[in-house]
């Protein structure tokens, strides 16, 4: 069967060293095509560079937020980034297709911090695992965060909500 | 050094006139998610959901497919992008849910696209303004998934 739509989106976080994150992000579909690179730096995890850039925009109705980017620098990825990112790119004089890739972005920035933490988890509580619903021939989770690590781990504030599987726990 | 990327891919099928078909993958560093949800139209009702979790962290993962089912019969309304990241996603997986709401943004601009590309067909100096607003008012149970500004 042949596609009659296709949307794809790539994000990267890379480690600039000296606490700096730069995170680059592409979507492209049918209608829309935009690029954003922001520069993030530890501990306060505030953006020291932004660049937003429409490549393609069909109808033509998405302002240029080149001028905006400028309103990001000082934001902070954390807890109220949505509101902020929201209300600074997001409305009818903004874009909101742009701060979602933006608030996405920050987001991968939060995923890439707590790597280190469920590679912990993985080698300190880590089961052997061959689920039914994995494989037959192929296993692709082999080894998994066993329950009484999961309750552990649900404890790190890195990690309190970051995930359904670290909250709620019964 | 590269330390996170997510890719995320979805395509969309025509399937007849009043079926159609959004396929999503999403791969990142630690989780792997595919999904396929058929919908009807005109009336874009989920009809059928078939979602993997292909790679995860924890044993309290799998759990979460119990979830990915609740979306059958639910319609494309205002409703639906909070239902998903409640029902699938605080209660299931967070990561299935970002794919889902995904899912439903694409199927939303593949029928704006397809219709603006007739009509594009059919005139060539088509006012896109006018095109919206008509777009809109035809299919207004789309319009939250369009983000087309």
């Amino acid at each position: 069967m042949i596609l009659d739509f296709q949307s794809n989106h790539l994000t990267t976080v890379e480690d600039l060293g000296q606490g700096l994150f730069r995170i680059c992000s592409r979507a492209d579909d049918a209608l829309f095509s935009a690029e954003i690179l922001l520069d993030v730096k530890a501990p306060a995890l505030d953006i020291r560079k932004a660049d937003l850039v429409v490549k393609r925009d069909v109808l033509g109705i998405i302002p240029d937020p080149g001028p905006a980017a400028e309103k990001l620098i000082g934001v902070r990825v954390g807890p109220g980034m949505t509101k902020i990112v929201r209300g600074l790119l997001g409305g009818p004089a903004g874009s909101d297709r742009i701060s979602e890739m933006v608030l996405e972005a920050m987001e991968m920035l939060v995923n890439a911090l707590t790597v280190p933490e469920l590679k912990k988890g993985m080698d300190s509580g880590g089961l052997s695992t061959k689920l039914e619903m994995d494989g037959p021939r192929v296993f692709l989770n082999d080894v998994l965060i066993g329950e009484e690590t999961v309750g552990i781990m649900a404890e790190n504030p890195r990690l309190k909500n970051s995930c359904a599987a670290f909250s709620d726990l019964d | 050094m590269l330390s996170y990327s997510r890719m995320k891919s979805i395509g969309v099928q025509v399937q007849g006139p009043e079926s159609r078909v959004v396929s999503g993958v999403l791969e990142d560093e630690l989780y792997g998610m595919e999904c396929h949800i058929q919908v009807s139209c005109p009336d874009f009702t989920i009809t059928s959901v078939q979602a993997r979790m292909k790679r995860f962290t924890t044993i309290r993962c799998p759990r979460a497919m119990e979830t990915f089912a609740r979306a059958e019969g639910w319609k494309f309304d205002a409703e639906l992008n909070g239902k998903i990241k409640k029902e699938i996603g605080r209660l299931g997986c967070r990561h299935m849910a970002v794919l889902m709401v995904d899912c439903c943004r694409s199927l939303a601009r593949a029928e704006f696209a397809r219709e603006l590309q007739t009509a594009q067909k059919n005139d060539p100096n088509l006012d896109k303004k006018s095109f919206i607003q008509d777009f809109l008012g035809k299919y207004a149970s789309l319009s939250d998934y369009l983000k087309l500004q």
